[in-house]
C-alpha cells in the first residue's frame, strides 16, 4: 500500500511521537546560510554517466525537485509535439496548460538553484526515456499523466520536511498544490472520480484522508525506468 | 544595510527554545502553544524591502491546528448537508456520479476532523466550541443571503465548493510555516493540503462538465463567482500574482517571469499577457489566517 506505515513518516511517528528531532533550530540557522551569511556557494553534485547524487542540504532538496519538473516537463512536451489521434481540443488545451505550467516550475527551480544546479555544468540535459509508456492514444497518455503526477505529488509532501529554508518551503507547497490539481485532474480524464481514490488517499486507520507522501528513495525507484542514471538518494534520506 | 548584522540580529529574534531531546510526551506537545517558529519566515519576506518593520508574528502552532479544524468542520458540515446526512437538510439533487464524487470529499473531510482534533487534544489544548453553520451566507437571517439556493441548487453548491476548496488549499498553504519546526505536523498539514488541492480540481472539473468556464487550476480565465469587494472575492485576491523571490548569493532575487526565464515555448508563441497568466495558474498562493477566518465566518453564526 502507498501509504504504508512502514515508509511513512508519519506513520513510523504516529506510533510514538518523540519528538526528537530539533528542526526548529535547524531550519531557523539552515535558513540563515542559504539566505546568505556570506558562505561560498555548495558546489553542484556531479552527475557521471550512471549516478546523480543530491547534497544533504536545500540544494539538494530543489534539485531533486528541479529533476522531477524537468521529467515532467519533457513528459508533455512529447505529448503536445504529437498529440494522439483520439485527444480532443479540450485535451489539448488541457495539455498545452499543464506543459507550460512544468516547464515554468522548472525554470523556476532553474533559476533558485542557478550555479548550483545539478546541470549548470552540463552541455546536453539529461535525456529521459518514456518508451514504457504508450503515447500514442488518449488512454496511454492519462494513465501516463497519472503515473507522473501523483509520484509529483508523493514527491512534494516528501520533500516539505527535508527543506530548511521556510522561503522555499513555501515556494515548494505553492507548486505542489498545483501538482496536486494536475494529478487530480488526469486522473479524472484517465477515469472518472479517480481524483482522490484510495490507491492515493488512504482510506483508513490513522492516516485516513491524507494524500501520498513518498521519500526520495522511493521516487528514486519510482522513476529509475525513465532516467538515463541512477539517482543516489542517501544524503535526502538523511534530512 | 549592514546585511549579516541584519541576519544575526534575525536570529536573535528567533527566540523557540529548543525542544529537549526525549522529553516527556506532554510536555512537548505543550509547547505547541509558544510562538515564535514563524518568526524567520516573515522577517525574510520582508528583506525585499528592507525600509519596512515586519511586526512580529506571534501565532503558534496550536493556532494553525485550530485553524485547520475550524476549515474542515465547516467543510465536513457543508458536505453532510449536502448528501442528506444532517437531519433538517434535503440532499442537494446531484447525479448518482456527482454523489460519488461529493461522497468522497466528504468521507475525507469527516477523516480530517477527526485527524485535528485528536492533535489538537493530544496537546492538551481543548476544542473550540461548536459553531453554528448558514451555507448561504445570511448568518441565520441576519443579512441578505449571498447563497440562497445553495442546499437545492446543484450549481450554486458547486460554486460554494470551489469557493471552500480553493479557500482551504490557500489557508493550508498559509500555515506550513508556522508548522515548519515540527515534522509530524508539517506532514500531516501537507497531506491534508494536497487532499484539499485534489478536491478543488475535481469540484471545478465537476462545475466544468456542468457548462461553466473555469479550469482545473486557478486561472484568470475562470468566469468570476464572486462579487469585487465581498468576503468571498478574498478567496482570489492575490491569486494572480506573478512574482516571486528566490535567495541567490546573498540577495533575494525577483524570478524574471517577465522578462529573461525561456518559459514561452509554445508554437506559436503566447502573448506576454498569456504567459503571465500561466504563471499565475502554476503557483498557488497563500492566504493569511485574518482572510480564511473571515471566510469561514461569513458561514457561521
Amino acid at each position: 500500500m502507498i501509504n504504508s506505515e512502514a515508509t511513512s513518516f508519519l506513520g513510523r511517528t504516529l506510533r510514538r511521537r518523540s519528538f526528537l528531532r530539533v528542526a526548529g533550530a535547524t531550519a531557523a540557522s539552515s535558513a540563515l546560510v542559504l539566505a546568505g551569511c556570506g558562505e561560498d556557494p555548495a558546489p553542484a553534485p556531479t552527475p557521471d554517466t550512471t549516478t546523480l547524487g543530491f547534497k544533504q542540504d536545500d540544494t539538494g532538496v530543489l534539485n531533486f525537485a528541479y529533476l522531477l519538473e524537468q521529467l515532467e516537463a519533457a513528459f508533455y512536451q512529447k505529448v503536445v509535439e504529437a498529440f494522439p489521434a483520439d485527444f480532443t481540443a479540450a485535451d489539448k488545451a488541457a495539455f498545452l496548460d499543464l506543459r507550460d505550467h512544468e516547464v515554468i516550475h522548472r525554470e523556476f527551480l532553474k533559476f533558485a538553484l542557478s550555479t548550483n544546479a545539478y546541470d549548470a555544468g552540463l552541455t546536453t540535459p539529461l535525456a529521459f526515456n518514456f518508451t514504457a509508456f504508450t503515447l500514442t492514444t488518449r488512454a496511454g497518455v492519462y494513465a501516463a499523466a497519472r503515473t507522473l503526477e501523483d509520484v509529483g505529488v508523493g514527491a512534494y509532501n516528501g520533500l516539505a520536511r527535508r527543506i530548511a529554508n521556510p522561503q522555499y518551503l513555501q515556494l515548494l507547497a505553492k507548486l505542489a498544490s498545483v501538482e496536486a490539481r494536475h494529478a487530480a485532474f488526469v486522473r479524472d480524464q484517465a477515469e472518472p472520480n479517480s481524483f482522490a481514490a484510495s490507491d492515493v488517499i488512504a482510506d483508513s486507520g490513522s492516516l485516513a484522508g491524507l494524500d501520498t507522501v513518498k521519500t526520495p528513495a522511493e521516487v528514486a525507484t519510482l522513476i529509475a525506468s525513465l532516467l538515463p542514471v541512477v539517482l543516489i538518494t542517501d544524503g535526502l534520506m538523511l534530512l | 544595510m549592514d546585511f549579516l548584522n541584519l541576519l544575526a540580529r534575525l536570529a536573535d529574534l528567533d527566540t523557540t527554545p529548543a525542544l529537549p531531546a526525549a522529553a516527556p510526551r506532554r510536555a512537548a506537545l505543550g509547547r505547541l502553544g509558544q510562538a515564535g517558529t514563524a518568526l524567520l519566515p516573515a522577517l525574510l519576506t520582508g528583506l525585499s524591502r528592507p525600509a519596512a518593520a515586519t511586526p512580529q508574528n506571534t501565532k503558534t502552532r496550536l493556532d494553525a491546528l485550530h485553524l485547520a479544524l475550524q476549515l474542515e468542520l465547516l467543510e465536513n458540515e457543508f458536505y453532510s448537508r449536502a448528501l442528506g446526512l444532517v437531519a433538517g437538510f434535503s440532499a442537494v439533487p446531484f447525479s448518482a456520479t456527482e454523489k460519488t464524487a461529493i461522497q468522497t470529499i466528504q468521507q475525507h473531510e469527516a477523516q480530517h476532523v477527526a485527524l485535528f482534533q485528536r492533535l489538537i487534544t493530544d496537546s492538551g489544548s481543548s476544542l473550540d466550541p461548536v459553531v453554528r453553520y448558514d451555507f448561504t451566507g445570511s448568518k441565520n437571517g441576519a443579512q441578505p443571503a449571498l447563497y440562497p439556493d445553495v442546499q437545492t441548487n446543484p450549481d450554486t453548491f458547486l460554486q460554494v465548493a470551489q469557493l471552500l476548496e480553493d479557500a482551504g488549499v490557500r489557508a493550508y498553504k498559509g500555515q506550513v510555516e508556522f508548522l515548519q519546526s515540527d515534522d509530524y505536523l508539517l506532514e500531516a498539514a501537507v497531506r491534508t493540503h494536497s487532499t484539499e488541492a485534489r478536491h478543488a480540481s475535481h469540484i471545478r472539473t465537476m462545475r466544468r462538465q456542468r457548462g461553466a468556464t473555469v479550469k482545473s487550476w486557478i486561472s484568470a480565465s475562470d468566469a468570476a463567482i464572486t462579487t469585487p469587494g465581498s468576503v468571498p472575492a478574498k478567496v482570489y485576491e492575490g491569486e494572480d500574482n506573478i512574482t516571486q523571490y528566490v535567495t541567490i548569493g546573498t540577495s533575494l532575487v525577483q524570478v524574471p517571469f517577465d522578462s529573461t526565464l525561456p518559459i514561452n515555448v509554445g508554437t506559436p508563441p503566447l502573448t506576454p499577457t498569456q504567459v503571465l497568466a500561466k504563471v499565475a495558474e502554476a503557483f498557488d498562493e497563500p492566504l493569511n489566517a485574518q482572510t480564511a477566518t473571515a471566510l469561514l465566518q461569513l458561514f457561521t453564526y
